[in-house]
């Protein structure tokens, strides 16, 4: 039995191969499922359009996380630090989440047009509310016993929320981050599938509807890709803020440092 | 590294004969949902600089409230609480220190800069900082663990830290609240002869709550028992065994009666 991070790597190597195989062998017809080797050939050949459209993707996507993350953190933290504002209004932003935001769109492309504003408007939607949630949990959950001990050095108020509260609530913003963004992607996309004039997900919907399915999953395969890599920058910087954590921490570090027992010289 | 030894020693030394406090007629009404009920009661006594005092009493007696009080951190009805012939109204860590149960430490930071960050609060130079809170990991004896965060140190280092902590400011006065009681026996008393060895060290003024009467006569020169809620104090004991004391002295038999005179006044309260 391979260890799990081989058989990971076993089955990626499966899938690619079986993507390229099942179509050449007429298991699956191209039209379903093109060969790998062609959906590459087609994204190279075309990469300036597919360039093109990533570029307004990507543009879209960084000015939404500024909107939804500036803008969760900030409500979440008011949200969990303020005892009146969370009897208000976390059940309602609780109950929001439960909604399927994407009917919200239709109404953004009346106000805003179907350019970037309205990708941006609902994809910046989509990426507040858990990052409101998981910041204000984050500030909820700081054990009091810390900022009791801060009080006991003389901390006044802001130096309690500088150097307690914000760094005590890092990881779970960050993990809260890290959602919000996957969410502000699939928004952008979404959106850009509905109603668009560029975008990846705009040229998803274009080559669909003439049934030119390696350039779909050419479309199909960048936005992987870009998830993939938000996803491991947002687990690197998880990994950073996080360091003195110990579920994240202690695995890397413990191999560099000896194991630590009751062995002070004074006992 | 020049910077170290441009700045010297700043620490002032110490006033000798600093860090005594004053308990003045203290009370307390606890105002809750159900109405008021009287929390602390006719407190009244006098800590001299530099003597270890512990508080124990029934579960509920409001021991942990009153050092809470001591500390600055808790507001009481009535009385007034003097350090060094000053009224305490809010925590003050130049004067007072104190040392929680759980340890409190900043996970996010290493042991040093948990040690140093009551310096950081007050804007104190970085080499002086660092150099302080050496000085202070020394004195527990955990200058080699200054790197480690929280969750790489064992529970009685972590309390050692946050002993350091206390102390990194130089008060006269040291406060503990059961700093020992979530350790394991063999850590609790191997930590019960490292606070005394820093305590003649240092000579602060401490003041103890614990619930364990052996550590009580252990560590004390006096023994402050209180009531059941209302909590008063019904009896101060001196305890006049040699020190350094050793494991041996808990088999003295001044020791055992010592204990036996406190377990009869809780049993008392607790019926």
């Amino acid at each position: 039995m391979p260890s799990p991070a081989i058989a990971r790597w076993l089955i990626i190597a499966a899938l690619i191969v079986l993507w390229e195989a099942l179509p050449r062998v007429g298991a699956i017809s191209p039209l379903f499922l093109p060969p790998l080797s062609d959906t590459l050939r087609v994204v190279v050949a075309d990469w300036p359009q597919y360039a093109e459209a990533l570029g307004v993707t990507l543009g879209e996507v960084a000015v939404a996380l500024v909107f939804a993350c500036g803008g969760g953190i900030l409500a979440g933290a008011l949200i969990g630090g303020l005892p009146m504002l969370r009897t208000l209004l976390l059940p309602v932003a609780s109950s929001a989440y439960a909604v399927p935001l994407v009917v919200l769109y239709p109404v953004l492309t009346v106000w805003l047009g179907i350019g970037p504003e309205s990708k941006i408007a609902f994809a910046a939607i989509n990426g507040f509310l858990p990052t409101t949630l998981a910041t204000a949990a984050g500030i909820r959950t700081i054990d009091p016993n810390l900022l009791l001990a801060a009080r006991s050095m003389g901390a006044t108020l802001s130096q309690r929320i500088t150097r307690v509260i914000i760094p005590a609530s890092i990881p779970t913003v960050l993990a809260g981050l890290r959602l919000g963004g996957v969410l502000v992607i699939v928004g952008v996309v979404v959106s850009e599938m509905l109603t668009s004039t560029a975008g990846i997900g705009y040229i998803v919907t274009r080559y669909r509807t003439v049934l030119d399915s390696a350039h779909v999953f050419g479309a199909v395969l960048l936005i992987v890709l870009l998830t993939l890599m938000f996803d491991t920058l947002a687990r690197f910087l998880e990994r950073r803020g996080a360091a003195w954590q110990p579920h994240l921490a202690s695995r890397e570090r413990s191999v560099r440092r000896a194991p630590i027992g009751e062995v002070a010289p004074a006992e | 590294m020049a910077d170290l030894i441009a700045e010297a020693p700043t620490a002032p030394p110490r006033i000798s004969g600093t860090g005594s406090i004053q308990v003045r007629n203290l009370s307390h009404v606890y105002v809750g949902r159900d109405g008021e009920s009287p929390a602390l009661a006719d407190i009244d006594f006098t800590v001299e600089p530099g003597r270890f005092v512990v508080l124990v009493g029934p579960s509920g007696c409001g021991k942990t409230s009153l050092l809470m009080m001591l500390a600055g951190l808790r507001e009481h009805s009535d009385g007034t609480i003097l350090c060094d012939a000053r009224p305490v109204t809010g925590p003050d860590p130049n004067r007072i220190g104190v040392v929680f149960q759980e340890a409190n430490l900043f996970p996010w930071l290493t042991a040093l800069d948990n040690v140093a960050f009551p310096l950081t609060l007050r804007r104190v130079k970085t080499a002086e900082r660092r150099r302080r809170a050496q000085d202070m990991l020394r004195l527990v004896r955990l200058e080699d663990f200054a790197s480690r965060y929280p969750h790489e140190l064992s529970g009685g280092m972590r309390q050692r830290v946050s002993i350091a902590r206390g102390l990194v400011q130089d008060p006269p006065v040291l406060l503990m609240d059961e700093p020992f009681a979530a350790l394991d026996e063999q850590t609790r008393m191997a930590m019960g002869d490292e606070l005394l060895r820093i305590w003649s060290e240092t000579r602060k003024t401490v003041v103890f709550v614990t619930h364990s009467l052996t550590e009580a006569v252990y560590l004390a020169d006096e023994v402050m028992v209180m009531s059941a809620r209302p909590g008063r104090i019904i009896d101060r004991i001196q305890v006049d065994l040699p020190r350094p004391r050793r494991y041996e002295t808990m088999s003295d038999p001044r020791f055992t009666a010592l204990r036996d005179r406190i377990w009869r006044h809780i049993r008392a309260e607790r019926a």
